[in-house]
């Protein structure tokens, strides 16, 4: 939908912004091309109003759909580094043997965390995912098992069954865990190549905030990280005001959003508009992908229980679209402003942007921290091919 | 101007005034209630005064003089009223005006919801037989006005608003997500300043203090008609349609005076803070344009 938009959006002024102010005064502040565009769509006839100041949209390249016929050629090089953070999970599972299925990716390690299942189990799958996709190479690092402030952590094991997997029951991976910890290995390897490495936080925030806490410029040597977490100005799925990965750690989601770093965050408000119905999940079975039978045979737990809890016969695809999030910005528009998380009461994981419509007389808790973007469209259809393509690519 | 725009709508019979703090301080909201009941040559009206603190006895209460000017009239500082208020407290008048017209009684609550939770804790069966609550509050799905998280009315006393909204009460909340719909030009005002009506003519004086705030805080040449849009809501329920669900409000925390509406049909796990609560209605849409109209008809029709 935004792509379409876009291509027939009048473009009315661009203002670069890369250059010296937002480097030389913050070196944190992520660049950005701030795009003032008014627009009429031809389409449906109605204009549409994308940016008004002080908020800023990430230009972005032109999807073009022969790109996916290029990917074979393109060089490792050229590839994005990434390090995956996640709790595998039915959802994550498809989202990291996608990411082993692009070219477009150099996944340098997953690290674990609790959150669908616990941080055991969660090792013990990305293992599995590493070996099932012929990637044993691929450093797996065990993170946190609990959140910040301790205590026995929120798992979501009626939504993923008991293995985190949909109750599929794989033998044990043969490959081992390496020694040391996510946030010593986020550390580690963000260090090695500063402004290099992107991040795609899949589950609670913990090891990211044990990071920014080990190191006081983690944050500004990230290049950029995606996180799949929020529910912003809409119900949560937890509770009314909470979405599962920010309420399973809320104390290090707020250090992360306000750490200073480049942060990309995909709320369920984009990613429960991404479904995957009965018709995809049975095209998905019969199709000739490399990963589709254990795939379907994983989804059928976690589509049972989407009907249950939300009458969605199908399946939402929150880490996936997280994922495309990572190597296909242009199937999004964002918003920037300032996110912070509540911590206590009746509202505790609640995400909580500044859209900045408004100059507040006083200094409040989201004064001055750095804004970061908030997915605020998506363009279903686009991502929902780019994700079908990479499920039943051979 | 709602009390203006009340006492200028043939189809409600205005009963009484409680006041409470919010733009200004207790007190001080007496004074203007009775001083604009004078103006309207309307002093059969009973005032009450209500609570000077929170439902938790906080005394710091928070006081929006930036908005409304000191005297929380555009700073015109109009001579003090010769009229007082009865002897009630607003708590005690509510509870009593419930009883003596089950079901009929309309409570229109334009401030902090603090007399109305030390009504319904005063008498258990205040929620039944009170009318339908009209309320200016919260914010759903949308910023607030004093922080990102929450709006001034549910600011001032969130622990009362959350009692209000999970009393059983028949209750309708029209937020800031369609209040900041309804909107009055500087043209409109201008119309206003025009026209002989008493009430116009007296508001326009003192607009330009609000019309100010309007501008530094939202770059914007008109202001937000928030509590006429809810008075005239409460007259003519057509003029917004509603969702119904649960409404929570954070007490504490960084968030605190936020507003959570529960109105997706999502199962949650187990239960939450929303599970079996009464529901109320929200607001969800507005005649913008029908009320901005209503409103300066009436008010040029005075």
């Amino acid at each position: 939908m935004f792509v379409s938009c876009c291509r027939s959006l009048l473009l009315l002024l661009a203002l670069s912004w890369t250059a010296k102010e937002s480097t030389l005064s913050n070196p944190t502040t992520p660049r950005l091309n701030a795009v003032l565009a008014v627009g009429f769509n031809r389409r449906n006839g109605k204009s549409t109003f994308l940016f008004s100041s002080p908020l800023l949209f990430k230009t972005r390249r032109k999807h073009n759909p022969k790109e996916m016929e290029n990917d074979k050629q393109m060089p490792l090089s050229k590839r994005e580094k990434v390090i995956i953070d996640t709790d595998p999970g039915i959802d994550d599972s498809m989202a990291i043997l996608m990411a082993f299925q692009t070219p477009y990716l150099e996944v340098l390690g997953l690290t674990t965390i609790f959150g669908n299942v616990s941080t055991e189990d969660a090792t013990r799958n990305a293992l599995l995912l590493c070996e099932i996709a012929g990637r044993s190479d691929v450093s797996v690092v065990e993170g946190s098992d609990e959140p910040l402030k301790g205590g026995k952590p929120r798992l979501a094991e009626f939504i993923h069954g008991s293995d985190g997997m949909g109750n599929i029951f794989l033998s044990p991976p043969k490959g081992k865990k390496i020694d040391k910890s996510a946030s010593e290995f986020l550390v580690d390897k963000v260090s090695e190549s500063p402004g290099d490495i992107s991040i795609l936080a899949l589950g609670p925030l913990t090891n990211l905030a044990l990071a920014i806490k080990r190191d006081a410029s983690f944050a500004s040597k990230v290049k950029r990280i995606v996180v799949l977490g929020g529910a912003f100005f809409v119900s949560g799925n937890v509770t009314p005001a909470a979405e599962a990965n920010i309420y399973g750690d809320p104390e290090a989601a707020d250090v992360v959003f306000t750490s200073g770093a480049n942060i990309d965050v995909i709320g369920i408000n984009i990613t429960t508009q991404v479904r995957l119905t009965d018709e995809d999940l049975s095209a998905l079975r019969n199709s000739r992908g490399r990963h589709a039978k254990l795939l379907s045979d994983m989804c059928q737990f976690y589509r049972d229980w989407h009907v249950k809890s939300d009458g969605v016969y199908g399946i939402f695809l929150h880490d996936p679209v997280s994922f495309a999030a990572l190597i296909k910005p242009e199937f999004f528009a964002f918003k920037k402003g300032v996110v912070r998380v509540e911590t206590q009461g009746i509202c505790v994981g609640h995400t909580l942007m500044d859209q900045g419509l408004k100059s507040w007389n006083t200094s409040n808790p989201w004064t001055g921290y750095s804004p970061i973007s908030v997915a605020w469209t998506v363009d279903v259809q686009g991502i929902l091919t780019f994700v079908n393509e990479l499920l039943m690519k051979p | 101007m709602a009390i203006f725009l009340a006492l200028q709508s043939p189809e409600v019979e205005v009963i009484g005034i409680t006041t409470i703090f919010g733009n200004v301080y207790t007190t001080l909201a007496t004074k203007n209630a009775l001083h604009l009941l004078e103006i309207a040559g309307r002093t059969d009206i009973p005032v009450a005064e209500g609570s000077h603190v929170t439902i938790t006895k906080g005394a710091k209460v928070r006081i929006a003089d930036f908005v409304h000017g000191t005297d929380g009239l555009g700073n015109q500082n109009f001579p003090p009223p010769k009229g007082k208020q009865i002897e009630q407290s607003a708590a005690d008048f509510l509870v009593q005006q419930a009883n003596l017209f089950p079901g009929q009684v309309t409570v229109v609550a334009l401030g902090p919801l603090t007399n109305i939770a030390l009504a319904i804790q005063l008498d258990p069966g205040f929620s039944g037989k009170i009318g339908q609550i009209v309320i200016l509050g919260g914010a759903f799905s949308v910023n607030g006005n004093v922080n990102p998280a929450a709006e001034a009315n549910i600011f001032g006393d969130p622990d009362a608003a959350d009692i209000v909204f999970t009393s059983g009460a028949d209750i309708l909340a029209m937020g800031l997500n369609v209040t900041h719909q309804v909107v009055l030009s500087a043209a409109d005002r201008d119309k206003m300043a025009q026209s002989p009506g008493k009430f116009a003519q007296y508001l326009c004086k003192i607009l330009d203090v609000y019309f100010d705030y309007h501008r530094d805080a939202y770059s914007t040449q008109g202001v937000y008609l928030h509590d006429p849009a809810v008075l005239l809501a409460a007259v003519n329920p057509s003029l917004v349609t509603c969702t119904e669900g649960v409404v929570r409000v954070q007490t504490n925390g960084i968030t605190r005076g936020i507003t959570i509406f529960d109105h997706t049909r999502k199962r949650f796990p187990g239960t939450n803070e929303w599970s079996n609560k009464p529901t109320v209605k929200v607001a969800v849409t507005v005649d913008a344009a029908t009320i901005v109209k209503l409103v300066m008809e009436r008010l040029m029709s005075s």
